[in-house]
């Protein structure tokens, strides 16, 4: 780069063009992609949520404006009944009350076992082995995995006969449980992607400079000290990272509800995405399908926009 | 490797023109479908269909059958062309047709001079305001499967065609011992408690489900005794009921008649030996014996297709007598009611040879699983869930059939 600058003005401006050039045009595959399979469809998820359609002829599709989103929540029984109507009895209100529940525990549960787990991992003999089997998991498919712990929630499985001999008692199946099911789904969801964050941990942890930790040393700090004080504060960043993705991705669960539970028994593991799922491809009202996209979106995008904003904080810091 | 990768591609490309040049000789009509590979009788009307009419081929397009409404609706949407379509769910085809997808059958009905008196009627499910939208070419109504080996070991008489629920309750839990389930409930809601509108008057979309509640305490009590396997084990562990019952220890099932094909499937190939037989299910006091419920299969034409008048010989071929025949050789139940198709069904190798067996094949009365209804598909949704409940015991039977009547009028407000 160096070498660079030095060289005369017009020819830096060619070279400089030329570079930009290159780079957009390994950017345009990806942003070709983007705008036909991600761009284009929100916003047109975005248009469809204020017409009524059900998928057949277009000339059939009929403006309706907010209609959409009276339906999915519910106004009229709402503003007549309150709040704990919407979230105990209304569709939307249900998946949301779920989404957001399960989103909460299973973030800092995640966080929690990987830390821990990358802890363990950073400095032991047959770490790359360990490392290995606790990232298989996220390797293995989702499919096998939901129906493997199906097995092991039944009623007479081995983790119900583990709580038996450790003096508890669990006799129901946790799959058909209404208040269990949700913990199901949360435990494989935790089970499955720790191993993966775990790396991401591990990565961060050789990035935490010795010379910090020596001089604790030094100065008499304990283990736990050290790993309050120092270690944490170090990770700060990649915590905040590996949050915000999760709790993206906790709001997006589809898959092991679909397995393991269907969204049952009757509506208390219903999520936002199975709950679009079903509006959409099964009773083909893409309108309110796409309205509940909506609710969706501008869950996300507030998460994401507190990222960026608290991605700066983090620069000035 | 060379050499061979090579000969292999010329094979390839002499193959698909070879292919090329039949497909311009031969006409093809496409049909979606599902399990195609392993349903005994899309062979048989394929094969009857094309021996009797030379230069037509049948190509089914084969689409998993748990995703069937789901991925057909989707293909439709997409502008698929393939002819015609098969219908799984009566509230499929009236989806369809609000989304314009079938091609409307009253002129081609006309035109051809159609007999539609074979079907007794139930065609009228794949109508909307007049207009028939599709031909319906299976009626499976539900019967009483049993093990009579099972029988003849506990030394209890078969069950009979007819028979109240309370005694088949009563047989189900004396059979039930040395590891012999006495009966077999599949999880779904028309396995435990569709049983109520086979006395004509009441249906699932009838916004009351109080008379839910009979059938609904009857499986508690067999579930309670130990008479069958329970809800929560098989919906966790996936369980298919064609595996349960040919695993031989259990005593009574109660299943749709397209099971029958499936079971004599199973005694050719060795997945099971015993020997079965079926009855016609259990009555209420009240209601006729033999009364059952059922769901219609039919095939529509494809709007969007380019051969509609192949594909009404080929609809209207698979309804009628002939189609019937084709299917009813393999141990399916044919939409098309006559003495012919009767017979061919009991003469098929491998169906029970018991008078009750036969007897079983001609119900009384059979009602619809689920009607064509306003807000159907919500309707469903809310039965089923509730139903899940209170099949895991989440809730009691009483409570749940409360929920199902709540929400369902608020559907309606």
């Amino acid at each position: 780069m160096r070498a660079d600058n030095k060289r005369p003005r017009h020819r830096m401006s060619r070279l400089e063009r030329k570079n930009t050039l290159v780079a957009y045009s390994f950017l345009a595959p990806n942003f070709l992609g983007f705008a036909i399979f991600t761009l284009v469809p929100v916003l047109c998820a975005i248009a469809l949520s204020f017409f009524e359609w059900n998928g057949g002829d277009i000339s059939k599709m009929r403006f309706v404006g907010l209609e959409n989103y009276a339906t999915i929540f519910n106004v009229k029984k709402v503003s007549q009944n309150g709040l704990a109507y919407f979230f105990n009895r209304v569709d939307l209100g249900i998946a949301l009350k779920n989404t957001i529940f399960y989103t909460v525990v299973t973030v800092p549960l995640t966080i929690v076992c990987a830390l821990a787990l990358a802890m363990l991992l950073n400095r032991i003999r047959g770490a790359v082995m360990f490392r290995a089997v606790f990232f298989f998991p996220y390797v293995a498919s989702m499919v096998a995995i939901c129906v493997c712990w199906s097995f092991m929630l039944m009623k007479n499985g081995p983790i119900n006969q583990m709580i038996l001999a450790l003096g508890g008692s669990f006799n129901k199946a946790w799959t058909t449980d209404s208040t269990m099911a949700i913990w199901s789904i949360i435990l494989v969801s935790v089970w499955r992607n720790m191993g993966y964050y775990m790396v991401i941990y591990l990565a961060a942890l050789q990035g935490v400079p010795r010379e910090l930790m020596e001089a604790a040393t030094v100065d008499g700090a304990s283990k736990w000290k050290q790993f309050v004080h120092v270690t944490l504060p170090q990770l700060r960043p990649t915590t905040f990272f590996v949050s915000i993705m999760m709790i993206i991705s906790c709001f997006k669960i589809y898959d092991v509800v679909a397995i393991m539970t269907e969204g049952g028994p009757g509506r208390s593991t219903k999520m936002l995405v199975t709950y679009i799922y079903d509006e959409a491809f099964v009773k083909v009202r893409y309108g309110q399908a796409s309205a509940i996209s909506m609710i969706l979106l501008i869950l996300v995008l507030t998460i994401t926009v507190i990222q960026f904003r608290s991605e700066k904080k983090f620069a000035n810091d | 490797m060379k050499k061979v990768f090579a000969l292999v591609l010329a094979a390839v490309m002499l193959l698909s023109t070879a292919s090329f040049s039949l497909a311009e000789e031969n006409k093809v009509l496409t049909v979606v479908t599902w399990d195609a590979t392993t349903t005994p009788y899309l062979t048989a009307q394929k094969e009857a269909y094309e021996a009797s009419h030379p230069g037509v081929t049948i190509e089914y397009v084969d689409v998993a059958s748990q995703d069937y409404g789901i991925k057909t609706t989707t293909m439709l949407e997409g502008n698929d062309t393939s002819d015609v379509f098969m219908i799984k769910e009566i509230d499929d085809i009236i989806k369809w047709q609000a989304q314009g997808f079938a091609e409307p059958l009253n002129a081609y009905v006309e035109k051809s001079g159609y007999d539609l008196s074979g079907f007794v009627g139930t065609e009228q499910n794949y109508a909307v305001d007049g207009e028939l939208y599709a031909v319906p070419f299976r009626s499976d109504f539900w019967v009483l499967f049993y093990n009579k080996d099972l029988f003849d070991a506990a030394g209890e008489a078969y069950p009979t065609n007819d028979m109240t629920w309370d005694a088949y309750a009563d047989l189900a839990v004396r059979m039930t011992k040395d590891g012999v389930f006495g009966t077999h409930y599949h999880t779904w809601l028309s396995a435990v408690a569709n049983w109520t509108v086979a006395d004509g008057v009441n249906t699932l979309a009838d916004r009351n489900y109080d008379d839910l509640l009979y059938f609904y305490q009857l499986y508690q009590k067999l579930e309670d005794a130990g008479a069958c396997m329970s809800y929560a084990d098989l919906k966790a562990s996936g369980q298919h009921y064609s595996g349960a019952f040919a695993k031989g220890n259990i005593a009574m099932m109660p299943m749709g008649y397209w099971y029958v094909s499936t079971l004599i499937g199973y005694n050719k190939d060795g997945t099971c030996n015993f020997n079965w037989g079926i009855a016609a299910v259990p009555h209420k006091d009240d209601v006729a014996a033999g009364s059952s419920f059922g769901n219609l299969t039919g095939a529509m034409i494809n709007a969007k297709s380019a051969n509609k008048d192949l594909a009404w010989d080929y609809i209207s071929w698979l309804g009628g007598e002939e189609g019937a025949a084709a299917t009813a050789s393999v141990g399916a139940r044919p939409a098309y009611v006559s003495e012919t198709v009767a017979d061919a069904m009991s003469s098929v190798a491998g169906f029970p040879t018991d008078e009750t067996s036969k007897g079983a094949l001609i119900p009384s009365f059979v009602g619809m699983e689920w009607p064509v209804a306003e807000k159907v598909a919500d309707i469903k949704t809310i039965v089923n869930e509730e139903h899940t409940l209170i099949m895991a015991r989440e809730i009691t039977p009483e409570e749940g059939i409360a929920e199902m009547n709540e929400r369902v009028a608020e559907l309606f407000e």
